[in-house]
């Protein structure tokens, strides 16, 4: 274990500091530009604010686009599957995320209404 | 070393058919791949099944492994190999889960892998240190406290970056960090800590850290978006009349009306004591009403009074009955 830690300022996720090009995005997913532009294709991944004709060479993308391209190879990888497949998997995934989400809210929320009813 | 019944594994018997393999494999591979599955665990065992069937896919391996299954195992479970045990077929790499055998265990290491360098494991995986490479991302969870996520905080990180040391091996070394996290994070949400992951070889740039935030449960507070949600119990004669209740927040108390003729479930908005943000949430406190354990006789009369002047009301119109 180090005993030398220093105090970091982390970046936030929608700050301007975490913009990727297409080059950076390919090198830190470890995949070809080929790959990065088909994920575009299929709606997997978008690029940040761009013009529809924007080249491609211009892309920006965000945090949350090289977290769902790193997730989008491991699982291409793993399960192999296909291209409309996985656009299809990481949609349901990120639903069944949210619906999880919400259940343990509200599941929550009900336990605070039975816990009262209890003493009955 | 504990022997590792492959078989076991991936559900089959001894005499699975290769098609039985693959199948077993795929679909356990789906069910614990750790982009999908929320069961604790899984990924060590998403690792294991995929080590489990590296080894009975290859007919060569298969047999060597069955060869030592029969003759290595000992009765309390420990495994060690037969003296001068060499494997043929060894770890190849690539094939159909293009397995990195780094992640595998110490006994599939014993077994298929000598005589392996390390290195990188990019596509194509191999060593490559040679090459000019950025180092890994590293991704570490962090568990707050919505009191933390809400005001903010510095914490400690401890995370393993993977580094190749002086006889090109690669070896795991923990770094920690004190990083502080900004106010108004979201559960899910990713940090980046730039260059501190695993240092780049060949001279290439250090990867990033990037930390995903968890929200650690709440006993009386849960999170919407942006909104903080509690639930308030109320007597019913508050709920009746009207009151000025006392609300906890996130680290602090305010003083609210709850107006008269308030339902149980109606929700009432606290502007602007959500979590913050651009866009700060508010705080949502939901209205429950709540008997006391017994009521006193003259409490009790009461009530029957206002049985009779409330005669005409039906709580239950809409179920129509």
């Amino acid at each position: 274990m180090s005993s030398k830690s220093q105090a970091l300022t982390v970046e936030i996720i929608d700050a301007q500091g975490s913009r990727f090009t297409l080059h950076e995005i390919c090198e830190r997913g470890e995949c070809h530009a080929e790959f990065v532009l088909k994920m575009v294709n299929y709606g997997i991944i978008e690029p940040v604010e761009t013009g529809a004709d924007l080249e491609t060479r211009y892309w920006q993308f965000d945090l949350v686009a090289l977290m769902r391209l790193r997730k989008a190879i491991r699982l291409q990888r793993d399960l192999r599957i296909n291209l409309p497949g996985l656009a299809m998997s990481l949609d349901l995934l990120d639903e069944v995320e949210s619906m999880r989400r919400e259940i343990a809210q509200l599941r929550k929320q009900l336990s605070h209404f039975e816990d009262s009813s209890d003493g009955e | 070393m504990d022997f590792k019944d492959y078989y076991a594994v991936l559900g089959v018997s001894e005499s699975a058919s290769p098609e039985e393999v693959k199948k077993a494999y795929r679909k356990l591979a789906r069910k614990y791949h750790p982009d999908v599955s929320k069961e604790k665990n899984a990924d060590e065992k998403f690792k294991d099944v995929g080590e489990a069937y590296e080894v009975l896919k290859d007919p060569e391996k298969r047999g060597e492994y069955d060869q030592l299954r029969k003759y290595g195992s000992r009765a309390d479970g420990s495994f060690q190999p037969p003296p001068g045990w060499q494997s043929s077929s060894g770890f190849g790499g690539g094939g159909y889960t293009e397995a990195d055998a780094q992640q595998f265990s110490d006994f599939f290491e014993q077994i298929f892998g000598g005589g392996r360098t390390g290195g990188f494991g990019g596509p194509g995986g191999g060593p490559r240190q040679s090459m000019r490479m950025r180092g890994e991302d590293v991704l570490a969870k962090l568990a707050l406290f919505l009191e933390e996520i809400f005001s903010g905080c510095e914490k400690q990180v401890s995370f393993n970056v993977r580094e190749v040391d002086d006889h090109g091996r690669v070896v795991a070394r923990q770094k920690t960090l004190k990083v502080k996290i900004p106010p108004g994070m979201k559960e899910g949400q990713h940090l980046r800590l730039k260059g501190q992951g695993s240092p780049g070889a060949g001279g290439g740039q250090p990867g990033d850290l990037l930390i995903e935030v968890e929200l650690a449960p709440h006993p009386l507070f849960t999170v919407e978006g942006q909104d903080i949600l509690v639930t308030i119990p109320v007597a019913p004669w508050e709920a009746a009349l009207g009151a000025k209740v006392t609300v906890p927040t996130v680290g602090s108390k305010v003083s609210m009306t709850i107006p008269r003729n308030t339902s149980s479930g109606r929700r009432l908005r606290l502007k602007g004591k959500g979590l913050p943000g651009k866009h700060p949430g508010d705080q949502i406190v939901i209205v429950q009403i709540t008997m006391p354990e017994q009521h006193s006789p003259e409490a009790k009369k009461l009530y029957e009074q206002l049985a009779k002047a409330e005669a005409d009301f039906n709580p239950r119109s809409k179920l129509h009955v």
